[in-house]
């Protein structure tokens, strides 16, 4: 490098491989279905048909994430699935996942009649 | 248009630097985040990152929702203190909800200042996270206290 030349964005990693951002993404999303997964897992034992509702959405996820960075790869790393409808989608579903807690933690005993 | 390479860019587009990698390819949307914002298309690796804190914060939001079953389920009742578990278990699954909904909008708000170049701006989440489990400590350090220690 003839040209001093500050350490910027060209040193940046990502601006040789922009696709390391979309792996990061990509392994995001799998966190995320495997976190839907474990508390269905976990609700199992209170209520099995929310508890396998919860792990199918957790399926669900996992397949939004792999379609979404799908999408983005076969658009040159670039956006083209309606990501505000994936947030949407996301949204929607971890807050009726809370409202379903919700429902089976006010029906637990309050005194525990065993 | 940045005129120095070398300097990060208020608003870079992808492929900074590289030539050739067309900043805006013909013949696709610019509006692919489907806010409707307008503005210019940002980074995708912007857009990423703004995801990726929207999936961490619905983690954040799954893991309270979690704690608070497992104590309703997991958890043998404070003896002589009624609906003490659900005093801790309430408040962190309707959390859970709160941050659900509320991640959407930070979400929405970030890709707003992306697409205008605005700067993104401090998140008030982190601090609401932090008083909100504060609190649910000391709740549950008090009804520890509190319960005689002979259980069941």
């Amino acid at each position: 490098m003839p040209s001093p030349v500050p350490p910027g964005p060209a040193d940046d990693i990502e601006d040789r491989d922009p696709g390391l951002a979309r792996e990061r993404t990509d392994l995001a999303w799998t966190r995320t279905a495997i976190a839907f997964a474990a508390l269905g897992a976990a609700m199992l034992r209170t209520n099995a048909v929310a508890g396998a509702l919860v792990m199918v959405a957790g399926a669900a996820v996992w397949g939004l994430g792999q379609l979404s960075a799908r999408d983005a790869r076969a658009a040159g790393r670039r956006y083209r699935l309606d990501q505000r409808r994936t947030v949407q989608i996301i949204t929607a579903t971890t807050t009726l996942v809370s409202v379903v807690a919700l429902v089976l933690v006010l029906l637990a005993p309050a005194r525990g009649s065993r | 248009m940045a005129g120095d390479p070398s300097r990060p860019a208020a608003h870079p587009v992808a492929g900074n630097g590289k030539p050739a990698q067309p900043p805006s390819p013909a013949g696709r949307s610019h509006d692919s985040d489907g806010t409707g914002e307008g503005g210019t298309e940002p980074d995708a690796r912007f857009t990423f990152a703004n995801e990726r804190t929207f999936l961490a914060w619905h983690r954040t939001a799954l893991a309270l929702i979690v704690a608070g079953l497992a104590i309703v389920q997991f958890l043998p009742p404070f003896p002589g203190i009624p609906f003490g578990r659900h005093l801790l278990a309430v408040p962190l699954i309707v959390l859970g909800g709160v941050l659900s909904v509320a991640s959407y909008l930070e979400w929405t708000r970030h890709q707003r200042a992306l697409r205008r170049g605005e700067p993104v701006g401090v998140s008030v989440l982190p601090r609401v996270l932090a008083i909100a489990i504060t609190l649910l400590a000391v709740a549950a350090a008090v009804l520890s206290v509190l319960a005689p220690a002979s259980g069941n």
